[in-house]
């Protein structure tokens, strides 16, 4: 993969009700999404669940091009998901292929799983696509705070995940480049047996962490110079405020969810 | 060797929202031998330009050609063909020792011993340092200067054919920037190697550059001899560049005295007209 053409965060832009609710409320949905993902059985429970996504993706303008992008790194591990059910369990066997034989346990249970799976994963995708990372962190630091009580350093750790977002695109983007200069001298970057290739990546590692220590030395002495000194007292630019939006989101989530579980499971 | 780019365009991860333009329709050849400056404000498209003409990115539409060769994402340039130094090039150091950081590509290219020998000591002395002395030192004790300096002995131990710089002197001082140039311009002489130089300081580029390109907002806005280009104020204004101090002295000799004051290009040259015209007062 060209690193270059790697989507930096999954933020897709857009003006939606879904990019306008607060992320604050948009986090609890899909937790509460997914604590009802796992307790939902049977397949109906599952379809009300993915046509409530469904219906949010559309509602959010999501492409599907670009659902497609979030969904490629994870279509190894559903994959495997399936196949591993599929072959593992006994029961009414359905066909035979030489030493494969396929059960209709396993073939319904793989099914179930990946589907489980998928769903999990696009909860979580709908809100990396419809809220940029810097207010994700930001309402997970809020989201947090009542830890601070408990003497656990929420605000500190809020903002570790908002600089190390802040990060990644500028390491994407030299990490790119370092690579690009090292091969124009003759590293091997890619293909070659797995010694050859853990020696290539010296070339490229080495730099990178230096790199980053260069990073982390010049930011922490820019935020002391300009008298950072931890997260007590500090006011916030970006309000993060709840609204009707919100109240209308969560509502709808609220009975997707209700019905999902009287689908799936109680009834 | 002759490297040519016809009808390029390049756009940054293009199908997303996040797609950004950085070249539009450029057509360049840069000559056998030839020392070409390209110069142009931040963000005009430059790193991108040489990142592609050096053949390690590819355009989304155009064509590049090194000597008879087209280049292209499966046909890359043939190893050590291009020599090629990222601004600060010296980020690339790897190696515990300076003399195993300048050797890697040749090394890798599977010369023999003695060869590879020859060619760091060569390649470090070429820009200016003694290898005797820092050959055997951890090029992370050295200076940003010296670092940068290992790294380009880094590049030219492959004894390209084509060097292709981008910002060789970006975060130097002065000094150290004047001596580095004036090495590049020595290395071209003795060897031929043809060389592309990204910059944007036009001091710089009077002493480096037989042709210049300029390029803004992706696109070549000029192209030309360098005395040509370097002498047109009004030009160099428009795409946010300033001429070479030699050329702003001329000017202002001009609108001081009335007469037309030819422009310089060099300190020799511009005192020279200096003389003349205290000669005339005197
Ligand atoms: N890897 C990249 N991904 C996305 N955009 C890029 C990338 N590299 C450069 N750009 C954009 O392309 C344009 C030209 O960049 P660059 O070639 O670095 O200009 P210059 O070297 O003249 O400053 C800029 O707008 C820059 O933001
Ligand atoms: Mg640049």
């Amino acid at each position: 993969m060209q690193i270059s053409n790697m989507v930096v965060g999954q933020f897709y832009p857009g003006t939606s009700i879904l990019h306008r609710v607060d992320p604050r409320t948009k986090i609890i949905a899909a937790c509460a999404f997914v604590i009802v993902l796992f307790m939902v059985n049977g397949f109906e429970g599952l379809a009300v669940m993915g046509a409530g996504l469904a219906a949010v993706i559309a509602l959010a303008g999501i492409p599907l091009s670009w659902l497609w992008r979030g969904l490629k790194p994870v279509l190894f591990l559903l994959v495997i998901t399936f196949a591993f059910q599929l072959f593992l369990s006994g029961g009414e066997e359905l066909w035979r292929l030489g030493p494969v034989t396929v059960y209709r346990a396993g073939l319904v249970q793989g099914a179930f799983l990946t589907a489980r799976l998928l769903l999990l994963v696009l909860s979580g995708s709908i809100l990396t696509f419809s809220t940029p990372p810097v207010l994700l962190t930001d309402a997970l630091g809020r989201l947090m705070e009542p830890l601070a009580k408990l003497k656990i350093p929420a605000y500190e750790l809020a903002l570790m995940m908002t600089i190390a977002l802040r990060f990644i695109p500028t390491l994407v983007m030299e990490v790119d480049r370092i690579i690009k200069a090292q091969k124009a001298r003759g590293a091997v970057t890619s293909g070659g047996g797995l010694l050859v290739r853990a020696r290539g990546i010296m070339p490229v590692l080495v730099p990178l962490f230096v790199m980053s220590f260069r990073h982390a030395d010049e930011l922490a002495l820019a935020m002391e110079s300009r008298c950072w000194r931890g997260g007590r007292g500090r006011t916030i630019r970006r309000k993060l405020a709840f609204s009707n939006k919100d109240a209308v989101f969560a509502t709808v989530v609220l009975a997707v969810l209700a019905a999902s579980l009287w689908m799936g499971r109680f009834r | 060797m002759r490297l040519e780019l016809e009808n390029v365009s390049m756009v940054y991860q293009s199908g997303t929202p996040f797609s950004a333009r950085a070249l539009e329709d450029v057509s360049l050849t840069v000559e056998p031998g030839e020392r070409l400056a390209v110069a142009g404000p931040v963000g005009s498209g430059k790193s991108t330009l040489l990142a592609i003409l050096a053949g390690v990115e590819t355009p989304t539409s155009g064509r590049v050609i090194h000597g008879t060769r087209e280049i292209s994402r499966r046909q890359t340039p043939p190893p050590g063909s291009i020599g090629l130094a990222f601004q600060s090039p010296e980020n690339c150091l790897f190696e515990k020792t300076v003399y195993s950081d300048v050797s890697f590509a040749p090394r890798r290219q599977g010369l023999d011993g003695q060869e590879v020998r020859r060619r760091v000591e060569n390649s470090l002395a070429a820009v200016g340092t003694d290898p005797a002395s820092i050959g055997q030192r951890s090029p992370f004790s050295l200076s940003i200067g010296e670092q940068r300096r290992v790294a380009l002995a880094g590049v030219l131990a492959m004894e390209p054919r084509a060097l292709l710089l981008d910002e060789p002197t970006a975060y130097l001082d002065p000094a150290a920037r004047r001596e580095l140039i004036m090495q590049l311009v020595e290395l071209n002489e003795q060897t031929g190697v043809t060389m592309v130089m990204v910059g944007h300081d036009m001091d710089e580029l009077a002493r480096f550059a037989g042709r210049l390109v300029i390029i803004d907002g992706g696109r070549k806005v000029a192209e030309g001899r360098a005395e040509s280009i370097l002498t047109d104020s009004a030009l160099l204004a428009g795409h946010s560049l300033d001429p070479p101090g030699t050329v702003e002295l001329c000017s202002l000799l001009s609108a001081a005295t009335g007469d037309q004051v030819a422009p310089a290009l060099s300190e020799e040259q511009a005192i020279e007209t200096l003389m003349q015209i205290m000669e005339g007062k005197c």
